[in-house]
């Protein structure tokens, strides 16, 4: 009875609403009809709109629909042109010649050019993991001409369009010329892309929604789409991202169909979607996330590799991801290092894993590791479910086996600061955080700022291993997938033994999508909204 | 009970004596008895909650009442009648600890500002400003720029309950300081904290025992919203309002996560706004017309 | 009357000036700062460092709050840091349903409380007053957000009568809009309805027992024109304080229905930024909450002359 109305009244109030919600300018202008818009709720709010200046993985949702990239991964994660029409690389296998495709058009009319790409790369360099370690690597990058430009390197890498191609972020989308060359730790204050969508400023309301209209003038590739690569054809009108940050009331909407999309239905409310016929649930990344508990290497009791490996017979991977997403069919317990369904999985050097949880071998470990029963500070994340849930089954877990830990709650924003304080624990630093990351992501030694084991270089917890270093070296020049996966298992074999990490589960976010909607392309860390469909 | 029932007419002793007052204050009685009962399940809670309040079995999870688990499980599978029962610790500690030092801090520059002319203007400027940023606001940001405990929490709700006794002391000092007694005192060149310490404080107690109980009242409302909203105590520790919050995802599939929890919010609150109302009706018949 | 207004708006600028000196602080010396959000998972101690430097958060605390409060004496509340868009923007975007939500909830509330005070000062003594009086105490003591959920449950997913959250422009048609303000208005009005209705029914019962009201009794002045003329007329000084008072815990309420009922209001926006550290959009939005507290309360003063023509300024 009140959807009904609702929805009827809804699309009949559209002509008046944006008469008085927009601004005088765009009064003249009509909205495109319901049919033809898509409304969607993702698992956050578009914290800005500069993708580089800023890693959330809502930049690059919203990055996505504005801007294009030079190459694009594909459903098999292979990189595809996209930006680019003719490449070679020369046989020397160091230098590659890039020519963009034509009709390439900024949404403020002026042709892309080599001019816009080279300080993009720069910037996007300047903040992306994966780009400094290309870059470390590269002698020069220059413009032959307005539409050909070269990248040429030191020595033989293999991974140079993975990197131009990746969805993990920041992804490499070039930008214009102007805002290419804004300082990489300032955003840019414009948005004008060369993508399928443009930014509708007038309408969106940051914080509530943000409105893309089809840019009509995109000349999409003609080959199929798959991934982020192939002809990017976009099939509706405008696409909103509306800002919706209660599960509840996000899937009560999308059942309600005032949304079309919602991207994180929780796990408890699953059962209740599927049983709606209007709704099909769609797992979009099917390599989803992996939960990681980073221990420090700085202080003790983590900076001995005994203590580090006994965590290894205390964490239960089945409790962590029973406690956050109940009896789901989405989440599984992850023994290999590079994730689970990713090229690199292996099982080398799991037994801890075999065995199950032994906390009678953990306590003899630490006994061994000279653990004198001081604090252990547990940074627990308190506005993130999972992040939340999992530190406490930790604390639990660890004190059962004798281990003092000091759990300190606070939220995402203020773990992220004291993460980075390299002090002792009982100085404002830490010995264990919380966090995740995309299995695409984990599944690739070089890219994942977290698999790197260069001590105080490295990322958080700065591990130091000179052998796993001296491996992923190895990795990133092995040029066939059969070599790459034989140095995956060195690696892992490796990484099991010191252990710079812990894993605490893998699941997948299947997406809550009104029946109606076709044609969303899986891939991992962006949702493309051009080749869908509605109706 | 059981003396009662051996006299057969009560003499005014103790008991009776109880009784008197029972039936003249309905409502100190009622909610001071819940709050008796409230505190006793705090204080002895560990032997009351029968399970750990923390303790998580993901297997057990969303079960609804029983035997085992007479309030259910929550998402994590946790006890909440446990849990209940430790959450009355948080909600008394925080409601008295803010009334009792918000009373106490804002007694003194009450008194100072009332008292000392030339200090009224900057103090009451000052707390005008303080009484106008909104105390859900501040308590927010005050604890997520934090990080969370309980003292932040207290320290929080505190701050903004401050100008309101502060100028409800300040008042009762003004008139009060204009009764000649004062006047010849001050006249008769008694010392300042003499005259403040006789004459003036003990005006401001009936009005200040009234204020302290709706404070209460307000810190515990404030202390469940905050952690309702997430920013709250540590969520290790069971508070009535991050039961709820936690539990609000599991609404239709399992209400008794939020029901138990919200009804002894709810009670508890209402136990200290009835000890108030009573307490205001006996201490200052005229303060009671007024409100 | 005129030299009144502008003396209370003068002294209004001190109250601002703690306000706005107090907030700076509070945020700026707590821990945790926007720059590490940015920077993101991947970022490194110096990408962090960087950043809060393009930021301007390394330069001295004076130096900050001087740019912060220069740009505020010209009405400049400053950029959201995270989106281009000015706070001004940012929270006239937001304006509709705060304002809706706390108006509808204001005008209901009194609407019945006042109904439910004055019966209860009808007929005080009865079954009817005991019950009011007893209403009060407990709409008073139950949480906004225990409220919220009992109803959502029992409305919107049991009975299905009404929509479990979110917010239609009032422009998209006025029955909709009402359909999504009902919940979170009783919701957030159940403590202002007690609030009131026990404030309407003492002060009632006050004038009531005042000389020129048994004159008027004796007189034979029918009891209903009596008690709505003369009697409410002039109860309504305290009535309209408490509604100013009531202001700061609108405020309050409205953070937390907002919440509740996923309404995109000034609220969330706020709360939102404060889990962000976009100090220039917590900065606003408290400086302008607590404007709004201090002119609203310079407008119940006002009201006084209108309602009492005893007090003159």
């Amino acid at each position: 009875m009140f959807k009904i109305t609702r929805r009827g009244a809804l699309q009949g109030g559209l002509a008046v609403a944006a008469s008085v919600g927009a601004p005088a300018i765009v009064r003249g202008q009509t909205r495109p009809s319901a049919a033809r818009t898509i409304r969607a709720v993702f698992h956050g709010d578009v914290p800005t709109y500069d993708p580089i200046w800023t890693t959330a993985n809502m930049a690059a949702y919203a990055g996505g629909m504005v801007y294009d990239t030079l190459f694009g991964i594909d459903e098999q994660q292979n990189p595809k042109p996209q930006m680019v029409g003719k490449w070679g690389l020369s046989d020397d296998k160091l230098k590659y010649t890039f020519e963009l495709r034509d009709g390439l058009k900024w949404t403020d009319g002026t042709p892309v050019t080599t001019a816009d790409v080279l300080p993009s790369l720069k910037r996007w360099a300047a903040r992306d993991g994966g780009g400094q370690h290309m870059m470390l690597r590269v002698k020069d990058i220059a413009a032959k001409d307005e539409k050909t430009f070269t990248i040429e390197l030191k020595e033989k890498y293999g991974l140079v369009l993975d990197i131009l191609a990746k969805t993990s972020t920041p992804v490499c989308f070039i930008m214009r010329k102007k805002e290419a060359e804004t300082d990489p730790m300032q955003k840019i204050e414009q948005v004008v892309g060369s993508g399928p969508f443009k930014l509708n400023l007038d309408e969106t309301k940051p914080g509530t929604q943000y409105v893309y209209d089809r840019n009509p003038d995109y000349v999409p590739r003609s080959d199929a789409p798959s991934g982020i690569a192939g002809g990017k054809v976009v099939k509706v009108d405008r696409v909103i991202f509306v800002n919706m940050p209660d599960a509840q009331t996000a899937v009560a909407a999308v059942q309600a169909g005032e949304i079309d999309f919602y991207e994180i239905p929780p796990t408890d409310l699953l059962p209740q979607l599927e049983g709606d016929k209007n709704i099909k649930i769609q797992v979009l990344n099917p390599l989803g996330q992996v939960g990681q508990i980073r221990l420090n290497f700085l202080h003790p009791p983590f900076d001995n590799e005994k203590a580090r490996q006994a965590m290894l017979y205390i964490v239960k991977q089945s409790d962590y991801m029973k406690a956050t997403f109940g009896d789901s069919k989405y989440a599984k317990v992850c023994p290999s290092y590079f994730g689970m369904g990713t090229p690199m999985e292996n099982d080398a050097n799991t037994d801890w894993f075999k065995g199950g949880q032994n906390f009678a071998k953990a306590k003899e470990m630490f006994k061994e590791a000279g653990y004198d029963g001081r604090p252990i500070v547990l940074l627990q994340a308190t506005n993130i479910p999972y992040m939340n849930n999992s530190a406490m089954i930790l604390a639990q877990e660890m004190r059962q086996v004798g281990l003092n830990v000091q759990v300190e709650p606070m939220d995402w924003s203020n773990v992220v600061q004291r993460r980075a304080n390299k002090a002792a624990p009982n100085q404002g630093g830490w010995n264990i955080f919380i966090t995740s990351s995309g299995g695409n992501a984990i599944g690739n030694p070089i890219l994942l700022a977290a698999h790197a084991a260069t001590g105080d270089k490295a990322w958080f917890g700065w591990p130091s291993d000179a052998k796993q270093e001296e491996l992923r070296d190895k990795w990133a020049v092995a040029d066939t997938l059969e070599a790459r996966k034989a140095v995956g298992r060195e690696l892992q074999a490796n990484a099991w033994k010191f252990v710079p990490q812990l894993y605490y589960g893998q699941w997948v976010q299947p997406a809550a999508v009104r029946s109606n909607i076709n044609g969303l392309l899986p891939v991992a860390e962006i949702i493309p909204w051009w080749n869908v469909t509605k109706g | 009970m059981a003396v009662i029932a051996e006299t057969p007419r009560p003499a005014p002793g103790l008991a009776g004596a109880f009784g008197k007052f029972a039936r003249r204050n309905p409502t100190i009685v009622l909610g001071g008895a819940l709050l008796l009962a409230t505190a006793l399940v705090a204080i002895f809670a560990p032997w009351i909650a029968g399970n750990d309040p923390r303790f998580m079995a993901p297997t057990n999870r969303l079960q609804p009442p029983s035997a085992q688990f007479w309030f259910g499980t929550d998402n994590l599978g946790r006890d909440i009648f446990a849990r209940t029962v430790y959450g009355a610790r948080i909600s008394l500690i925080v409601g008295l600890t803010v009334a009792v030092v918000s009373v106490a801090i804002g007694l003194a520059i009450g008194l100072a500002a009332g008292y000392y002319r030339k200090l009224d203007g900057v103090v009451m400027r000052v707390m005008d400003g303080m009484m106008a940023i909104p105390a859900i606001l501040l308590a927010i940001a005050l604890v997520s720029l934090n990080r969370a405990s309980v003292w932040i929490v207290i320290v929080a709700i505190t701050i903004p309950e401050v100008p309101r006794v502060v100028r409800l002391v300040r008042s009762v000092v003004l008139t009060t300081r204009e009764q000649p007694f004062i006047e010849a005192a001050i006249g008769g060149g008694s010392r300042d904290w003499k005259i403040i310490l006789r004459h003036l404080l003990p005006s401001t107690v009936a009005p200040l025992v009234v204020q302290a109980t709706y404070i209460t009242a307000s810190a515990i409302l404030i202390e469940a919203a905050l952690s309702f909203l997430g920013a709250g105590v540590p969520p290790e520790i069971p508070t009535w309002g991050n039961m709820i919050a936690t539990s609000r995802l599991f609404l239709a599939r399992a209400p008794w996560t939020i029901f138990f929890p919200g009804a002894c919010l709810a009670l508890v609150i209402l136990a200290v706004n009835l000890v108030g109302d009573g307490l205001r009706d006996r201490l200052d018949p005229r303060l009671a017309r007024r409100m | 009357m005129i030299a009144y207004i502008v003396r209370r708006l003068i002294s209004m600028l001190p109250v601002m000036a703690v306000v706005a000196l107090f907030v700076f602080l509070l945020l700026h010396l707590a821990p945790g700062d926007p720059a590490a959000i940015i920077a993101g998972d991947n970022a490194t101690v110096e990408n962090i460092a960087a950043i809060r430097k393009a930021l301007g958060l390394d330069e001295p605390l004076w130096k900050q709050l001087l740019v912060w409060v220069w740009s505020l004496i010209q009405g400049d509340l400053g950029k959201s840091m995270f989106w281009n868009e000015p706070v001004t923007t940012l929270i006239r975007q937001r304006m509709e349903p705060t304002i809706a939500l706390a108006g509808t909830t204001l005008f209901f509330a009194v609407a019945i409380a006042i109904t439910l005070g004055v019966t209860a000062a009808a007929r005080v003594g009865t079954g009817i007053d005991r019950f009011v009086m007893g209403l009060a105490v407990v709409g008073f003591s139950v949480p906004v957000f225990v409220t919220g959920y009992l109803l959502i449950f029992l409305f919107a997913i049991q009975l299905k009568w009404l929509p479990v959250q979110g917010y239609t422009p009032i422009a998209e048609g006025v029955g909709p809009w009402i359909h999504n303000l009902v919940l979170p208005s009783i919701a957030l009005g159940l403590a202002y309805v007690a609030l009131i209705a026990r404030i309407t029914r003492t002060t009632m019962l006050d004038v009531l027992a005042e000389d020129y009201m048994r004159t008027a009794r004796a007189k034979g002045v029918a009891p209903r024109p009596m008690l709505l003329k003369h009697a409410l007329k002039n109860a309504a000084v305290p009535i309209v304080t408490v509604i100013g008072i009531g202001v700061a815990l609108l405020i309050g309420g409205v953070v937390i229905t907002e919440t509740v009922f996923n309404i995109p209001g000034i609220g969330r926006l706020v709360v939102d930024a404060i889990a962000r550290r976009d100090y220039p959009i917590i900065q606003g939005v408290i400086m302008l909450f607590s404007g709004v507290y201090v002119l609203v309360n310079l407008l119940v003063d006002l009201s006084y002359t209108v309602l009492d023509p005893r007090i003159r300024y």
